[in-house]
């Protein structure tokens, strides 16, 4: 049985550890799907509707026979399909280069019946009975669930202070900058090889074995590198199993990867929520209740943008009243993205609770520290509040609404926001070992490296395990064939592997040890691992890792592992403290620093760790001051798909951000790809009404609602 | 081939940072106006207008010091020839309209984004791309700190900082950070790496500031 706990003392667990695979991502030698260029491989691109709404009256590709190079057309949908929204698929071309592929979709004609169509939340909400998307009957607008505890007309009428506020956050795209897609390869037996930008190789080549009804053991996903997923990459999608089809008709390989307008248009997005609050508190700060009325759009699809469960976010409110609506648009489906519904219900509470603060003149962080929940996650609160309180300066720095220092125009602001997320580890999650005789390792398992440094994950296991260094283990990741893996989502994948890769390398070094004793003249009982080489217990002798490892002769060792629990746990805090500096004459809004306190149970990569901490703070600052999908109303259509108008910072636009990481190794491992950027854009939310003491009410904090939010003030 | 070697003349220095300065038809206007187009009889300028296009003609480019030859439409970009023609596929595709610099490659020595250049504009002009800083195992000191100071997460924008990176250092050997980050301006990372980026450049900063002139 391999052994079920991580090491007491740990050489190389916990430390830094660049990535195995950095020299080769940053010198672009590293070979992400959409760099993958095969033999006689031809291009394909996907035809979109233009309309938010429309019935296909006729398809006419007669006009493509005039293009050179064009090999086949795959129909998506037929004469007489509705489609729900400006990006809709209709079919794809397959061509022998992507102009030729770009030539075949102008030289085809569609004739559409423009059909209504909403895209505006409050136009749904308006016209509630109309429906524009599919299976809307009963109009667009949706009940999206309810919750009630205590009782809130009681707790407002003996509130010491109740206060009112709206407050929302837009729709938000992924922008992977490696955008959706694959390249795809049939051989003679009928067998599929795709190299896909996923975070779930498995259950892609799974997703594309069904599809095609093959068997599972034909499809091999290949996952080397990918650029970004966040949630929005979990299965071949439309445009991969049109990818795998044209490659089928043609007996070519065929790649298909999306345009940077239908990335913003047709895979995903972070769906809105717009809550008209109600909040109230005693005057020594505790919140004794919280009324919300919420509605969010996912588009076309059907879940909505917060999470009722988990509203109000983080603090225990004894009285709770909500009801929440999903307004559907046309427009394109929401899908999963880092942490969702999290930042969503954190920027409602957080606004709120600060509003509620300020009512009462009390110190935000005081109130906060009052209204922990309580369970476990309150000591390691109370530990983090502490720790970002002295980071920050936080009793220096913190003020009075728009009672702050300023310089000239600029008015200083300092807000606090604080989030949760599950994580935790689950199986089935692979990872295979071979040692051979030359003392080489090899560690595989399924998963793909989304950016977090899976990569790197396991070799730091392995290596401390058998006594090795990180170099000299050889990894081999994201390839479906390597086994099972669950797919990279909700913070799962290090404290799933991270697991399996102990219980792997446990299995591999007591393997070694039975095969090699016999010929060191002992028994596998009393062999042990110390740095770099086996010793015998009894006798004191000790031989080389690869001394030790030659006695294999001509054999080799192999071993597998999976996660099991009381390795890895679930649930962490973090706190944020955002600085700010507000131009109260052109309305600009400035983050000038980020404290981010951050528990992850026990880290495998402290320098990955840190990464990911300040990695998800500056997608919070993008939400708060940059990102927003912006649909027109007459025409139905996004106005902003590219990155000159959908704006996402640079450097220049980032503050200084000082992670802090609370090692807690007796948790086991949790995940960290989600909790950080959460609370961000609250906290920025809450700094910019300290600065200029009125509350803008909803992201992004642009010059413009700045500048209103100050005028309101002033009348 | 005459023509198309004056192809490459034409475009000689238009890069789509410098595009950017202005507006773009007074940034377009200002090129063309560098460009010998005067020179040019009559005769010769039919000639080059029905030389080019639309099927294939031939492309020499010459990336990292090797010079390939490839059969391209003249649509087709910089970055496209290099990503579908050759095999170079150190430039990402990100924007492909000139405003994150996933795309960066130095032309001459300088930074541009090859999404927003034709390909034919690039002939007889040296090209480096990421790949050419890591070469039989040496990784050039600017991919090294963005490994050490782990400035890179997805690593699909990397290449492009990389390049706009190691052009600050090329052009200034002993720049300040904030000038190295100024550099870095026209790219977009939307992991979130720029804290690492920071630590990555000051460092290098500090190291170029400790080498003796001229090294």
């Amino acid at each position: 049985m391999p052994e079920s706990k991580w090491p007491e003392k740990r050489r190389i667990i916990g430390t830094k550890v660049p990535r195995v695979d950095g020299p080769a991502k940053a010198t672009g030698t590293a070979k992400y799907g959409s760099d993958i260029n095969r033999q006689g491989m031809l291009h394909a691109m996907i035809l979109r509707s233009p309309y938010a709404h429309a019935r296909i009256r006729k398809i006419d590709t007669s006009g493509v026979s005039k293009v050179p190079g064009v090999q086949a057309i795959f129909d998506i949908r037929k004469e007489g399909d509705e489609v729900f929204y400006a990006g809709d698929e209709i079919l794809g071309v397959a061509a022998d280069t992507e102009e030729h592929a770009r030539d075949a979709l102008r030289a085809i004609r569609i004739e559409y019946e423009v059909l209504d169509f909403i895209v505006k939340e409050e136009d749904a909400l308006a016209n509630p009975a109309k429906g524009t998307v599919p299976a809307s009957k009963e109009g667009n607008v949706r009940p999206g669930g309810e919750r009630t505890e205590g009782d809130v007309a009681q707790a407002f009428r003996e509130a010491d202070a109740v206060v009112e506020g709206t407050y929302g956050v837009p729709v938000q795209t992924h922008v992977c900058l490696e955008s959706h897609g694959l390249v795809a390869e049939w051989d003679k037996d009928g067998g599929l090889t795709v190299w896909c930008s996923t975070q779930a190789t498995d259950g892609t080549a799974g997703g594309l074995a069904q599809y095609f009804r093959i068997p599972a053991a034909r499809v091999n996903c290949i996952t080397h590198y990918m650029g970004g997923g966040y949630g929005s990459k979990f299965g071949a999608d439309v445009q991969g199993n049109v990818a795998a089809e044209l490659a089928r008709k043609t007996q070519k390989p065929v790649k298909l990867f999306l345009d940077r307008d239908e990335e913003h248009l047709a895979v995903g997005n972070r769906p809105s929520a717009h809550a008209r609050v109600k909040i109230a508190g005693t005057k020594d700060g505790k919140i004794t209740a919280f009324e919300a009325d919420i509605y969010g759009t996912p588009g076309i699809g059907n879940a909505a943008g917060v999470n009722l469960l988990v509203l109000p976010y983080v603090y225990g409110v004894p009285n709770v009243k909500l009801n929440n609506r999903i307004v559907r648009l046309n427009a394109g489906a929401a899908r999963a993205m880092r942490a969702p519904g999290h930042p969503q219900n954190c920027f409602i509470t957080e606004s709120a609770v600060d509003d509620l603060c300020n009512k009462l003149g009390l110190d935000p962080l005081k109130v906060r520290l009052q209204n922990l929940p309580n369970n476990f996650l309150k000591p390691i609160y109370e530990r983090e509040i502490e720790i970002a309180a002295e980071l920050s300066e936080w009793s220096k720095k913190w003020h009075p609404p728009g009672k702050g220092p300023a310089r000239g125009v600029l008015k200083h602001g300092i807000g606090m926001a604080l989030h949760t997320w599950g994580g935790a580890g689950h199986g089935p999650n692979d990872v295979r070992i071979t040692i051979n005789a030359d003392g080489s390792v090899l560690a595989q398992c399924s998963t793909q490296d989304l950016g977090t440094g899976e990569r790197t994950v396991l070799p730091i296991v392995v290596a401390e395990v058998l006594g090795l260094d990180v170099r000299d283990i050889t990894v081999q990741i994201g390839e479906s064939r390597f086994g099972r893996s669950t797919g990279s989502g909700g913070s799962t994948t290090c404290p799933s592997t991270a697991p399996a890769a102990l219980n792997a390398a446990a299995a591999a070094r007591d393997e070694l040890f039975k095969k090699i004793a016999p010929r060191l003249d002992t028994t596998p009982d009393k062999l042990a691992i110390e740095p770099g080489k086996i010793v015998d217990r009894s006798s004191g002798k000790s031989w080389t890792w690869k001394q030790a490892c030659a006695r294999l002769g001509m054999d080799s060792v192999q071993a597998s592992g999976n996660w099991s629990p009381g390795l890895s746990s679930q649930g962490v805090g973090g706190v944020q403290v955002a600085e700010v500096l507000v131009d109260t004459e052109t309305g600009v809004v400035r983050c000038t620093r980020i404290v981010a306190v951050q528990d992850c149970g026990m880290i495998i990569n402290k320098l990955a760790c840190e990464s990911q901490v300040a990695g998800g703070v500056i997608m919070g600052i993008n939400y708060a001051l940059f990102e927003e999908r912006i649909l027109d109303r007459h025409t139905g259509r996004m106005v902003n798909p590219d990155l000159e108008f959908y704006k996402l910072g640079g450097i220049l636009d980032m503050p200084e951000i000082v992670v802090h990481m609370v090692d807690m190794p007796e948790r086991g491992v949790i995940g960290i790809g989600e909790p950080p950027t959460i609370s961000t854009a609250a906290a920025i939310g809450n700094a910019v009404c300290n600065a200029i003491g009125v509350r803008v009410s909803t992201t992004p904090f642009t010059p413009d609602k700045v500048l209103a939010a100050l005028a309101q003030r002033s009348a | 081939m005459a023509d198309q070697q004056r192809t490459g003349d034409l475009g000689a220095g238009i890069s789509r940072r410098e595009f950017l300065k202005g507006s773009g038809i007074s940034a377009a206007a200002t090129a063309l106006a560098r460009a010998p187009v005067e020179a040019l009889t009559q005769e010769q300028t039919e000639k080059a207008v029905a030389g080019f296009g639309p099927g294939p003609v031939t492309c020499r480019l010459t990336v990292n010091g090797t010079v390939y030859t490839t059969h391209i439409e003249p649509r087709v970009t910089l970055l496209d020839a290099l990503r579908n023609y050759l095999d170079i596929t150190g430039p990402k595709r990100v924007c492909d309209r000139g405003t994150c610099g996933a795309c960066t490659v130095l032309l001459n020595g300088k930074p541009i984004y090859s999404c927003t250049m034709f390909a034919l504009e690039a002939q007889g002009q040296p090209i480096e791309t990421p790949e050419n800083l890591y070469r039989e195992g040496q990784l050039h000191p600017v991919p090294a700190a963005f490994v050490q100071f782990d400035a890179q997460q997805c690593g699909y924008c990397t290449p492009g900082f990389v390049m706009a990176m190691k052009a600050a250092f090329d052009r200034d050997p002993r720049p300040s950070p904030g000038q190295v980050e100024a550099a870095l301006a026209g790219n977009i990372c939307r992991c979130g790496t720029y804290q690492q980026m920071r630590d990555a450049l000051r460092a290098l900063c500090q190291a170029y500031q400790n080498k003796p002139k001229g090294g």
